[in-house]
């Protein structure tokens, strides 16, 4: 009997350990996507604020490949303790259907949602295709395109497929392992066009590296107002917008709710701090900040437009119905 | 210029940076040193402790690591046969047979003036051009690097040891585990049977310090007991006609190291092999056969990876495209300081272009004295007898490995491979082609693909391309030599044999 008070006490003493102090040792930050590559810059620019309200460090290293469902498939393999965070953009969100990987973000649930991020087609400065016009004209007339991807799944992949369904056009695609290697390609003259996130592309459009064709987007960003909106050329995108990426972090679905509430703090903390206000600006980006059952619901959202579209222009293993992901609504 | 001279001269007026350039050099090669704490790390480690400084101190310092951490991983390649990082494998080819001689102060001695000459080559390559070599460095294509690949595939006759089958095998082996994982590009899993700790793939560094650290302190148990050769520490410094002597081939390396350097996703590990093996076929009458203790196979590798560093900055500064791992995580901390690394950074805050030029020609100057007076000690280090030095190196391995993602099962996996490299060596195998498999093999694999997705996989467009882009001919061209330079015949035209 006293033996059994001695361990009951000492289960104790370690069950508050445990959960009492959390975080008592670094935490692991798993970026799914590479390095120079927006994921990789949000949370490289939110981690440094937010571990000083957590009091521990957060190693943040890039675990890539697979569209990220590498980074997702460890993460969601390692104990639900908050000591494993998953810094995840969009792209879990179509592993079902394109039968990629079974764990996507519902094994998980989002700590923070920071950032949202457009998609710009863009070109080389020395492009022949001076507009989004030209471009398409070019290859429906037949012409080989040749465009940047990042495997299935991700916003190159998603955007590209929405260009090919609405204009009956078929690109070549030549597969990155980020957004930055697809850059680098685009200006040394390895492809011909890509659409990317404007967090990676901002500042390359900004200098005048590459020329911006079109936002992905039903009006123009503020931040790259130059660049037009891909509705002054072609009505035909309206039903599908808006639809971008997002950037978060999440940890496992089981991972206990005092800790949720310590991470969840010091990434709102982080996200309010002039710093990474700074930071947005910088990059160009659109602040989400969301966390809790509106994250959820907004990575939803973009679960239900991205896997019907992509099932519908046939790049879909897998039909959305099959998991569940209901067919969005027309608004 | 009045302007970039200013710009160039705020180091030198600062105390604290001077000091910081200093100290990070100091812990570079210390950590560098030790086997499974790249320079990688210990710049990722330290970069997250400088975000609340000021960004000129975070620069003096992280500029300080990446020169000292660079370095130090060469010193252990040379005392104990166990590279530091991957940069270094090619040094320990030749070094460590140096220090069985007896040599090591001298081989340390010489390699750290070459380094110190290369990596003031690539400094003044990127202060004068960086623009033109950025620009050359963007039009490599997938095609081209997978053409690097192969070159480096053919290391193996180097660094392979005497038996080219025994070779051919390991590289082989390493190839092959590379492909361990997930496709990066379709997601299929290969080789995984299911197990999803092979899902991640495996690690090369994890790879590399269990074939190189724990198999190689394996093997020296076996000659526990046995005096270590005595060291001769008179003539540190080399002499100047043994500087001129290996002057051309510095230059050459460095030049090497600088352009491999600037290619984005490459960096100085691919930079000293291929400098290595450029040595190894095209010196004449090198000091010793290469493999028992060249001083040219010192000096070949070592200029180019420190050419290298000068060279990752190029692409980093001028595009904002990182050269290699550690500028990736340099331009990570620029976005924390509120700064726009990319093509704006040099229109922006142009004076930050200068400031790295100038922190990086001071930690070459505090490498040299650093250097040379860590040599003693260091020396040293190989007269400790083997069966309490063995153990210790096995302990930073496993330390080093854990480090890299705090991940238990990496140690596993790296006292699997030291045991599988102990073996290896055993029966003959060198463990090196196993590494520069495991290294190439991903190269290899993705910009193949590439390389066909852009040719719309079709076979004739895609072989087209090898004769019709200049870069990709002069590549072919310069495989063709390589291979057909091992034959024979050349051999004896050539007057090598």
């Amino acid at each position: 009997m006293r033996k059994l008070g001695v361990a009951l006490l000492m289960a104790g003493v370690l069950a508050g350990a445990a959960f009492g102090a959390y975080p008592e040792k670094n935490i692991q930050g798993y970026i799914m996507w590479g390095a120079g590559g927006a994921m990789d810059n949000v949370s490289r620019a939110i981690v440094p604020i937010a571990q000083e309200h957590l009091g521990k460090t957060i190693i943040l290293q890039n675990r890539t490949g697979a569209t990220g469902a590498i980074a997702t498939t460890f993460v969601a393999n390692q104990p639900a303790d908050g000591y494993s965070i998953l810094f995840g953009a969009e792209n879990p969100n179509l592993y079902k259907v394109t039968g990629l990987s079974q764990i996507d973000y519902d094994q998980f649930e989002p700590v923070f949602l920071m950032m949202a991020n457009v998609g710009v087609v863009i070109v080389s400065k020395d492009s022949p295709y001076a507009s989004y016009r030209e471009l398409i004209e070019a290859a429906a007339s037949g012409k080989t395109i040749t465009m940047g991807s990042t495997g299935p799944g991700g916003l190159p992949y998603v955007a590209t497929t929405m260009i090919e369904k609405i204009h009956g056009v078929k690109f070549n695609k030549m597969q990155f392992d980020g957004e930055g290697p697809c850059i680098t390609a685009l200006m040394g003259g390895h492809i011909d066009a890509v659409a990317v996130g404007l967090l990676a592309a901002a500042n390359f459009i900004h200098s005048g590296s590459v020329k911006g064709l079109a936002m992905i987007s039903s009006e123009r960003i503020e931040s790259v107002a130059s660049v037009p909106a891909v509705t002054e050329a072609y009505e035909e995108y309206r039903p599908y917008l808006p639809w971008g990426a997002f950037f978060g972090a999440f940890v496992r679905k089981e991972t206990p709710a005092e800790v949720l509430d310590v991470l969840r703090s010091a990434f709102a903390k982080a996200f309010q701090d002039p710093r990474f206000d700074e930071f947005a600006k910088t990059m160009g980006g659109v602040k989400l900040g969301i966390t809790g059952e509106d994250a959820k619901k907004y990575i939803k959202q973009n679960q239900s437009v991205a896997a019907w579209l992509l099932y519908d222009a046939g790049g879909a293993k897998f039909s959305p119905a099959d998991f569940g992901i209901e067919r969005p609504q027309a608004k | 210029m009045e302007q970039n001279l200013q710009y160039f001269l705020i180091p030198f007026l600062s105390w604290e940076m001077m000091m910081l350039i200093w100290v990070g050099v100091f812990a570079g090669i210390w950590v560098g040193a030790i086997p499974g704490l790249s320079v990688t790390m210990a710049a990722s480690l330290l970069i997250s402790f400088t975000f609340s400084w000021d960004l000129n101190s975070a620069l003096a310092l992280i500029c300080g690591v990446f020169v000292g951490g660079v370095y130090g991983g060469s010193i252990t390649a040379i005392l104990l046969n166990i590279p530091g990082a991957p940069a270094a494998i090619a040094t320990g080819i030749e070094g460590y047979p140096l220090a069985q001689r007896g040599e090591a102060g001298k081989a340390i001695g010489l390699c750290t003036t070459v380094s110190v000459f290369a990596s003031f080559v690539g400094i003044l390559a990127l202060s004068v051009a960086a623009p033109v070599i950025a620009n050359f460095s963007l039009k490599f294509s997938p095609r081209d690097f997978f053409l690097l690949a192969v070159m480096g595939i053919l290391l193996i006759g180097s660094i392979g040891g005497g038996d080219p089958i025994k070779g051919i095998t390991a590289g082989a082996i390493g190839v092959l585990l590379s492909m361990v994982g997930m496709d990066p590009s379709t997601g299929e899993l290969r080789y995984t049977f299911g197990n999803i700790y092979l899902m991640a793939g495996i690690s090369f560094v994890t790879a590399m310090i269990g074939l190189f650290g724990v198999s190689e302190a394996l093997t020296q148990f076996r000659n526990a007991g046995k005096k270590s050769p005595k060291q001769n520490l008179d003539r540190i410094i080399p002499s100047w006609t043994t500087f001129l002597k290996y002057l051309p081939l510095s230059i050459r390396s460095s030049l090497l190291g600088v352009f491999i350097g600037a290619l984005p996703g490459t960096g100085g590990d691919v930079a000293a092999l291929l400098a290595y093996d450029q040595a190894k076929r095209t010196v004449r009458h090198p000091s010793r056969p290469f493999g028992t203790g060249a001083y040219e196979g010192i000096v070949a590798p070592e200029t180019a990876n420190k050419g290298a560093i000068g060279g990752a900055f190029i692409p980093m500064l001028t595009l904002g495209i990182p050269g290699d791992a550690v500028t990736a995580i340099i331009i990570g901390a620029l976005y924390i300081h509120g700064l726009k690394p990319g093509p704006m950074l040099m229109i922006e805050t142009p004076h930050l272009f200068w400031m790295i030029v100038s922190c990086l020609s001071i930690a070459s100057v505090a490498l040299m004295v650093l250097g040379l007076v860590s040599v003693k000690p260091f020396a040293k280090i190989i007269e400790i007898p083997k069966e309490i030095i063995m153990p210790v190196v096995i302990i930073l391995s496993v330390i080093g490995t854990y480090a890299i993602q705090n991940s238990v099962v990496d140690i596993f996996y790296m006292i699997g491979f030291g045991i599988i490299g102990y073996f290896l060596r055993l029966y003959g195998y060198a463990t090196g082609p196993m590494v520069l498999g495991l290294i190439l093999g991903p190269m290899l694999d993705a910009n193949y693909r590439r390389a066909m997705q852009g040719a719309e996989n079709q076979i004739l467009p895609f072989l087209e391309g090898f004769l019709t882009n200049p870069i990709s001919l002069f590549l072919t061209l310069s495989i063709v030599f390589l291979i057909v330079s091992q034959t024979s015949f050349y051999r004896r035209w050539r007057g090598l044999e």
